[in-house]
């Protein structure tokens, strides 16, 4: 699963800094200020119960941003976040509940105003410990970006891919796709939601996971990918209409074409039409097809999608998932 | 009320500190010595943790023996297809001379192709292809999938005179692409496309090639009328 909000500083670091980190450092202070209290036990200042009470409740505060992020963004939530988000709440139910507990027994009020700042600096240090650790001994990812191959040939003798230029594209790119892969599908929402779509100037060679056309697989991984596929090419300049509204509809479709060709072809046609299903039908659009692919084979490309190429240079698969940002700041800095 | 045990006033912030700095050493230690795996992982692959992908490449299947391969090698250099060069097509005597093998088994390195190509049929002296014979090419033309080349294998006649033989046998492998031309119109197709004009010195057909699919399904067939043809088929196999 991939997550914008997973880490900082993606484009100064491969991957960025996971926020999780921040998180262990911030709950070891609190182990660390929870020992500190036990230890008192009634001799602790009201002030170290009030600072307590009040700093504890911040891992919730982040928790709940991050939950609602979750369920609204992401629609789903990992295990680890699930784990951060019920210590948060321990943390601050146990952060009230000591306050409550001990101001009955308190009664100093010692330590005055520079005490809390003290520890708040101590909050602060211990929380970005583990992020600064992880960041200063991360290895360098630069000279492995160039480690994944290049097009051989990136001019596709028929003219036959799919041209996607906008008039804000200014990098070449060549990707590979398949429009019923759900990684496809997140990558390219991805690379919309976060502007860089428009910033290509995509030739797209259809890749379709079905072995119906595509003879390099022994069974379908995507059944229907080959019609769909088509369909897309059928679409024309508006070809990229036709790609997103698979990629929106990819489990219909999906469900469709394990269905059965006759079910896939209804649903095509009741989206765009007979003139489509007629298209889908002529020699050319299987010729072109079968052109998109003879285009991989030259090229010697992975069987799998999605794939990009920046120019001729092949983003590795790593790069095009947690390390995009990080990867395009080195070798496409005009796209972010 | 319950009596505080009188402990120094130093000991909280102390326990509290030293507990604290253990527990993110620890914290810290293993976020190093994980960063530190990924990089023993990046700068030194292992294998076996490297995912096997397949790479895309155009087909190969059973039939493509070395034995075959060699053939197709030879009929591809020799029909100037390989280099893109203006040659085109080859000879009866040109296949005799690189084939190196018999007639038998000339042909029967394209057995396995019998159900991926199709026998044209022509009528007597003519090189004319009638419309099943041109659906029938369509229909094996389109089909390309991850095939390569094409081949196209024409005959004259068991009987008449060589010249006369090998003449119409160009004729028709012409016709052959003169209609691949129309229908494919692909700027590569030169390039695809092998083509071998036999006359009746050199791998005729037998009789058993009736059962073949072909463009005349319902007329009469033998030794004579199924070389009256042009075998047309994508061949799966790289080189």
């Amino acid at each position: 699963m991939y997550s914008p909000y997973s880490a900082l500083l993606k484009e100064e670091y491969w991957g960025g800094i996971p926020i999780s980190l921040f998180a262990l450092g911030a709950f070891t202070f609190f182990a660390g200020f929870a020992c500190y209290l036990l230890i008192l036990g009634g001799r602790a200042s009201r002030g170290a119960l009030a600072f307590f009470a009040t700093v504890s409740s911040s891992p919730l505060l982040v928790s709940a941003g991050m939950f609602v992020i979750s369920v609204t963004q992401l629609g789903t939530i990992c295990k680890t976040c699930a784990g951060i988000y019920t210590a948060s709440l321990l943390l601050a139910i146990g952060g009230v509940w000591t306050y409550l507990a001990g101001r009955r027994h308190s009664d100093q009020d010692g330590g005055g105003a520079l005490l809390p700042l003290v520890w708040l600096a101590c909050l602060a240090v211990v929380t970005l410990i583990p992020a600064v650790a992880y960041a200063a001994s991360m290895p360098d990812h630069t000279k492995h970006l160039a480690d994944c191959g290049t097009l051989a040939q990136p001019i596709e003798k028929h003219d036959a891919l799919v041209k996607m230029r906008t008039q804000l594209s200014r990098q070449p790119a060549t990707l590979f796709e398949d429009p019923l892969c759900p990684t496809c599908k997140a990558f390219h929402e991805r690379l919309v939601a976060e502007g860089i779509f428009d910033k290509l100037d995509v030739q797209l060679a259809l890749f379709p996971l079905d072995n119906s056309c595509n003879w390099m697989l022994d069974r379908p991984l995507h059944p229907g990918a080959c019609t769909v596929s088509k369909a897309v090419l059928c679409a024309g300049p508006e070809a990229r209409r036709v790609m997103e509204w698979a990629y929106e509809e990819q489990a219909y479709l999906l469900r469709a074409g394990k269905a059965g060709e006759p079910t896939l072809r209804e649903v095509i046609r009741q989206r765009w039409g007979h003139d489509m299903l007629a298209c889908i039908d002529k020699n050319e659009t299987t010729v072109r097809l079968n052109n998109h692919l003879h285009f991989a084979a030259e090229n010697s490309v992975p069987v799998s999608t999605p794939q990009v190429y920046l120019g001729k240079r092949r983003i590795c698969d790593e790069d095009t998932d947690i390390g995009l940002r990080f990867t395009l700041k080195k070798l496409a800095p005009e796209l972010l | 009320m319950d009596e505080e045990p009188n402990l120094p006033a130093w000991l909280a912030p102390v326990a509290a500190t030293g507990f604290a700095v253990a527990i993110l050493a620890i914290v810290t230690f293993s976020v190093l010595a994980k960063v530190s795996a990924a990089e023993e992982r990046l700068l030194k692959p292992e294998p076996e943790n490297k995912p096997k992908v397949a790479v895309a490449a155009q087909a190969e299947v059973a039939y493509c023996t070395p034995q075959f391969k060699e053939v197709l090698e030879r009929v591809l250099h020799s029909c100037g297809l390989a280099e893109g060069n203006q040659r085109r097509g080859c000879k009866p005597a040109d296949v005799k001379t690189f084939a190196s093998i018999s007639d038998e088994d000339f042909n029967a390195l394209f057995t396995p192709l019998k159900e991926r190509g199709g026998v044209l049929r022509f009528d007597v002296g003519s090189h004319e292809l009638d419309a099943a014979a041109k659906q029938l090419l369509e229909q094996r033309w389109f089909d390309r999938k991850g095939a390569r080349y094409f081949f196209v294998v024409a005959r004259a006649s068991k009987t008449g005179t060589p010249l006369k033989n090998r003449q119409l046998s160009h004729r028709r492998a012409n016709s052959v692409m003169f209609h691949l031309n129309e229908v494919a119109k692909d700027p590569e197709l030169e390039k695809k496309v092998g083509l071998l004009w036999l006359g009746n010195e050199f791998a005729q057909l037998s009789e058993d090639y009736c059962q073949w699919p072909n463009s005349r399904p319902g007329e009469k067939c033998g030794e004579e009328p199924i070389n009256r043809s042009a075998f047309v088929s994508w061949v799966d196999c790289r080189l």
